[in-house]
């Protein structure tokens, strides 16, 4: 027993004493990482026959899938994971651990927009960027000019593309026309249209919702498209939160007056019960181009003929309509491909191709795709009226002042945000809050932060 | 079971014991496996963690600077705040409940009631994981729960109300007692069984009641076990994963990512690719750990061979 | 009187734990019975019908052509491999602990504690690196390996030879001249089936429910285990990731069923193994 003891207190001493030591040393600054500018990108040797890795999501499994029915001459290993779904860090798990080990990186790869913002950059100082440059050389600039306005902004950095995007989820105004018509109200225009609208919703039909904030994507829907620079990037290294910004304020503000009202629900869409207790009393959805097939056809179960879409909301006075994203997913290229070329010619298959993109399962972010997405009868019959125009809008109306930062958005919103609120606190109040945690998380990851 | 029951004990050649050098070369020998494997996935990986939290990415030393910075972290106070709540949480429920609980099954419940139970708690031993993160995802959601009046009535309405921050920790604590208790009551009874009938024939003569019975008898004689399952649930408990990481990529995001110091340490490593700030929150964690166990082993003598 | 009371709470206590223990075990195996839909809104302990099990089945087992069962089968490979090299190696080593003087016993012994206590966040990237060193990445034994190092188990053996076999019953077969490998087999290996069986239960099931080491060190999804496969099927079920799910049929009750699937093996293990697991421990009932 004794001798047990003395063991251990010698081995935290030792420890204890050699980090003292240590401390008194002068030493290296610990922060000696991330100081690493855009390498170069050197290519590995290259071979036409070599075996590719694809990595996706179960969703998007049948797209590639299909590509080595079409193509059974191109060697794949087709692997799935999660998609980087719900900010998962697989992906960014499994290239760190491939960057240490100099091996095992998949050749192509289904992802976040998120995830650009550290596969676009070295890991550690004697790593490559992960993600090869698809503007040199992979894929055509005439090719790359056809995706929506600012839909690639996530995929640039220091003048390179990195990236092709999959799909985009811009947000627009769903709602059920036949119960708009049923009460005899206007499809809203403006943000201050929409306020009055809900306040009158909450009087005439108390019950009924114009929109609810309690998911994990809410503010991307609300403040995104608010034009609120809560996370702006104003160059690689330097962040700009202002949330005392009018457009914060004024967002704030205006959900706060709605939820107080009644109109609009603390809780999410998604959340396990909302369809149940509230599906049916979804008035309108301030959200994403996916919400008609997944929310009101999936999880509220909206009989078809009922739900429509109308374009974007803006300020009034504002002569310019901006509106927000809610996810979307991109397909990158491994800069250490043995087989750059048999790996952009499947990612720019996946994103670009009619036969691919006419039946995805969410709008293409390549607008000629986008057309054949829109034509094909499966993505519009469930709908009231025809979502072309109001998806095609506002797929270029997404304001490119939220940042793809390095850390996920959703964080800050729904850990410090959303709780807040749920214990009865209104946005206006929580908004420091929220300021003070993203300046945390883009501190801690490198950003410099500015506040005006 | 009972093939020690023909006496063989000679306590007359206790000296000559001694003498025998008791096994001889054969010690090292029978450990020689399980040390190659002590040495590849437990001392070396743990040697060059103490190297990583001690150096920067180039390899350059930084003495206590690793530590310092990431103590300065923002998230860094609230991790641990968040853990040592859990930790006294969980301690209290594993050894009040868990020695309890086996006591009473032991010499309070006839047999067969007694197995039937030990089964029934147990069965949420199979879903730890992933599995019994997902399970509580419903229970704990007003809207599915087979418990929603309970919810209820202590006015929780909405799943987003259950996951309220402070409520957290305790969360945390019912799931991993949820899932790890049924073992240790499993253990924990054997171990009861382990007392020799005599001794408490003995002391129920003394006129002794259950009560008194727990605590003077039975609860000292399986001191051993209990002392290595809290070093155990404790070091579990500061490595706290699993559960609070799906639960937050499955709970609309309410858990923060970074709820655990573990977690903390995870993203370090993997989401910022900062490997030497991850080993030097391990560190912490690590002397965390070992104050405890140190504590617990000296004062209750597990690591002593004549134990009477 | 006094007895009565006592006796009552003490009922009252097991009775609420038993609850506590059971009730989401038992939602858990109704809810593949209903639709997804019913989970909301029918009383969440009612059953629905075994047709929507074939249902769930169906469309569980057609989730990436039937991935679940490689899934499954990746488990077994693991968890039982692990466990032979974790016999082979902790019961000897945890005899010659309790039983054997030898230089650095207890140096073993604290080192053990000490690694047992390192977070696992750290010791992964480690662990990761002398894979690879090896070539091991992507095998088999890239799991088999890191889990067969079960210093739990080690400590379960050496508490229970430290406990419950008398010394002098070793000194005694020493004097008539028994070699230590026939000590070790013919008089303690005889005496520690309990304890073989409770290490070997307890790392079955800790490998089994593992996620953390495959879910990190395996690069390639055809090697995932069930637990990490779980992980997968939940981003893919529209509660919980709403954007995925397009054209797939994962839902709440599909997800369940799966759960069950995958603690089964561990169940039915227990089951079996409980009666030697506990009465086992009865031996060593004489002590000084």
């Amino acid at each position: 027993m004794k001798s047990s003891q003395r063991r251990l207190v010698h081995a935290l001493t030792a420890v204890f004493a050699t980090g003292v030591l240590a401390g008194a040393c002068a030493s290296a600054d610990p922060n000696a990482a991330s100081e690493t500018t855009a390498a170069s990108f050197t290519p590995q040797p290259q071979d036409a026959n070599a075996k590719i890795t694809v990595w996706t999501d179960s969703t998007r499994l049948p797209s590639v899938q299909a590509y080595q029915k079409a193509n059974p001459n191109v060697p794949m290993d087709i692997v799935t994971y999660d998609g980087s779904a719900d900010g998962s860090t697989y992906l960014q798990t499994k290239v760190q651990l491939f960057d240490r080990t100099g091996s095992g990186w998949p050749d192509a790869v289904f992802a976040s927009p998120t995830d650009v913002t550290w596969a676009s950059q070295p890991t550690s100082p004697s790593a490559q960027a992960f993600a090869a440059p698809v503007d040199e050389g992979l894929v055509p600039a005439d090719t790359l000019k056809n995706f929506a306005t600012g839909s690639l902004a996530p995929c640039q950095y220091n003048g390179h593309t990195y990236c092709e995007r999959n799909d985009i989820a811009q947000v627009v105004l769903w709602y059920n026309k036949s119960l708009l018509d049923q009460f005899g109200y206007q499809v809203p225009t403006t943000w201050e249209e929409y306020q009055a609208l809900g306040d009158k919703v909450a009087k005439e039909h108390p019950g009924y919702l114009v929109g609810a904030i309690g998911d994990t994507n809410s503010h991307e829907s609300y403040f995104w498209s608010a034009q609120c620079p809560a996370q702006q990037l104003t160059d690689a290294k330097t962040l700009r939160s202002d949330l005392r910004d009018p457009h914060c304020t004024k967002m704030s503000g205006l959900l706060d007056d709605l939820i107080k009202a009644g109109s609009v629900s603390k809780q999410g869409f998604f959340g396990q019960g909302f369809a149940k207790d509230y599906g049916s009393k979804v008035l309108m959805a301030y959200g994403p181009s996916w919400y008609g097939q997944y929310l009101f056809n999936s999880a509220f179960k909206t009989p078809a003929g009922q739900i429509a879409a109308a374009a974007p909301l803006k300020w009034q006075g504002e002569s310019q309509t901006f509106t927000g994203n809610v996810g979307g997913g991109v397909w990158m290229v491994s800069s250490h491909s043995k087989n750059l070329k048999a790996a952009a010619a499947l990612t720019t298959w996946l994103t670009t191709s009619d036969d691919n993109l006419k039946a995805a399962p969410t709008y293409p972010a390549y607008s000629p795709g986008a057309k054949a997405w829109l034509a094909n009868p499966a993505n519009k019959d469930y709908f009231a009226a025809d979502v072309s125009g109001p998806f095609q809008q506002a797929a270029n109306e997404v304001w490119t002042g939220w940042g793809n930062t390095k850390f996920s958005d959703a964080t800050a919103w729904s850990s410090i945000v959303l709780p807040a609120v749920t214990a009865g606190r209104t946005l206006t109040e929580t908004l420091p809050a929220w300021q003070s945690e993203i300046a945390s998380e883009a501190k801690s990851v490198g950003y410099t932060v500015t506040t005006k | 079971m009972t093939a020690l029951d023909t006496p063989v004990v000679v306590p007359a050649r206790r000296a000559t014991v001694r003498r025998a050098r008791e096994g001889g070369l054969s010690g090292p020998l029978f450990v020689s496996g399980y040390v190659v494997l002590l040495l590849a996935f437990g001392v070396l990986p743990t040697l060059y963690a103490v190297y990583l939290a001690f150096t920067n990415v180039r390899g350059q030393f930084t003495g206590l600077n690793q530590f310092l910075r990431v103590i300065q972290d923002y998230r860094f106070w609230p991790a641990f705040g968040n853990i040592l709540v859990y930790l006294v949480f969980w301690l209290l429920l594993i050894v009040v409940l868990t020695v309890g609980v086996a006591i009473v099954l032991r010499s309070r419940m006839p047999a067969p009631v007694s197995a039937a139970l030990r089964f029934l708690y147990y069965i949420p031993g199979a879903l730890a994981g992933v599995a019994s993160v997902l399970v509580w995802l419903f229970m704990l959601d007003p809207s599915v729960s087979p418990v929603n009046w309970l919810l209820n009535s202590l006015g929780l309405t909405t799943f987003a109300e259950v996951l309220a921050p402070g409520h957290l920790s305790l969360i945390f604590a019912l799931i991993a007692f949820w899932t790890g208790a049924g073992g240790w009551i499993v253990v924990m009874y054997g171990a009861l069984n382990n007392i020799p009938q005599e001794v408490l024939e003995a002391a129920r003569m003394d006129g002794a009641g259950p009560w008194r019975m727990a605590l003077h008898i039975q609860i000292p004689m399986i001191r051993k076990w209990i002392v290595y399952m809290v070093i155990l649930a404790f070091a579990a408990g500061t490595q706290l994963f699993v559960e609070p990481q799906l639960l937050q990529t499955a709970s609309l995001g309410r858990v923060s990512p970074t709820w655990s110091p573990n977690q903390l340490a995870y993203s370090y490593a993997f989401q910022h690719g900062d490997f030497n700030g991850a080993a030097a929150i391990s560190l912490v964690l690590l002397v965390i750990g070992l104050a405890g166990a140190g504590l617990l082993v000296t004062r209750s003598g597990l690591f002593k061979v004549d134990e009477s | 009187m006094k007895r009565v009371v006592g006796l009552t709470l003490v009922s009252l206590v097991l009775l609420v734990l038993l609850v506590f223990f059971v009730l989401p075990a038992l939602w858990l195996l109704l809810a593949p019975t209903k639709m997804a839909a019913d989970l909301a809104s029918e009383s969440p302990l009612s059953f629905g019908s075994f047709a929507n099990i074939g249902v769930a089945w169906q469309h569980l087992t057609s989730f990436q052509d039937g991935v679940l069962f490689v899934w499954l089968r990746n488990s077994a490979v693991y968890a039982v491999g692990a466990l032979i090299v974790t016999l082979i190696t902790s019961i000897p080593a945890g005899y010659a602990l309790a039983l054997t003087k030898f230089r650095g016993r207890k140096l073993l012994l604290t080192v053990t504690l000490i690694v047992m206590i390192m977070p696992s966040a750290a010791l992964v990237l480690p662990v990761f690196l002398e894979l690879n060193l090896v070539h091991l990445i992507g095998t088999a034994w890239s799991i088999i390996l890191p889990f067969s190092f079960y210093p739990f188990g080690v400590y379960l053996v050496y508490i229970y030879f430290a406990t419950s076999l008398p010394r002098e019953l070793l000194s005694a077969a020493r004097l008539d001249g028994a070699t230590e490998w026939q000590i070790f087999t013919r008089i303690a290996l005889p005496l520690a089936t309990p304890v073989v069986g409770l290490v070997a239960f307890f790392s079955f099931v800790g490998n089994w429910n593992n996620f953390f080491l495959p879910y990190l060190v395996l690069p390639n999804s055809d090697g995932f285990p069930i637990q990490v496969g779980l992980n997968q099927l939940l981003s893919s079920t529209p509660s919980f990731n709403p954007v995925a799910g397009a054209g797939l049929n994962i839902t709440s009750p599909e997800l369940a069923l799966a759960i069950i699937i995958a603690v089964l093996p561990v169940l039915v293990l227990f089951l079996f193994s409980q009666r030697t697991l506990v009465s086992g421990m009865l031996a060593g009932a004489t002590k000084e």
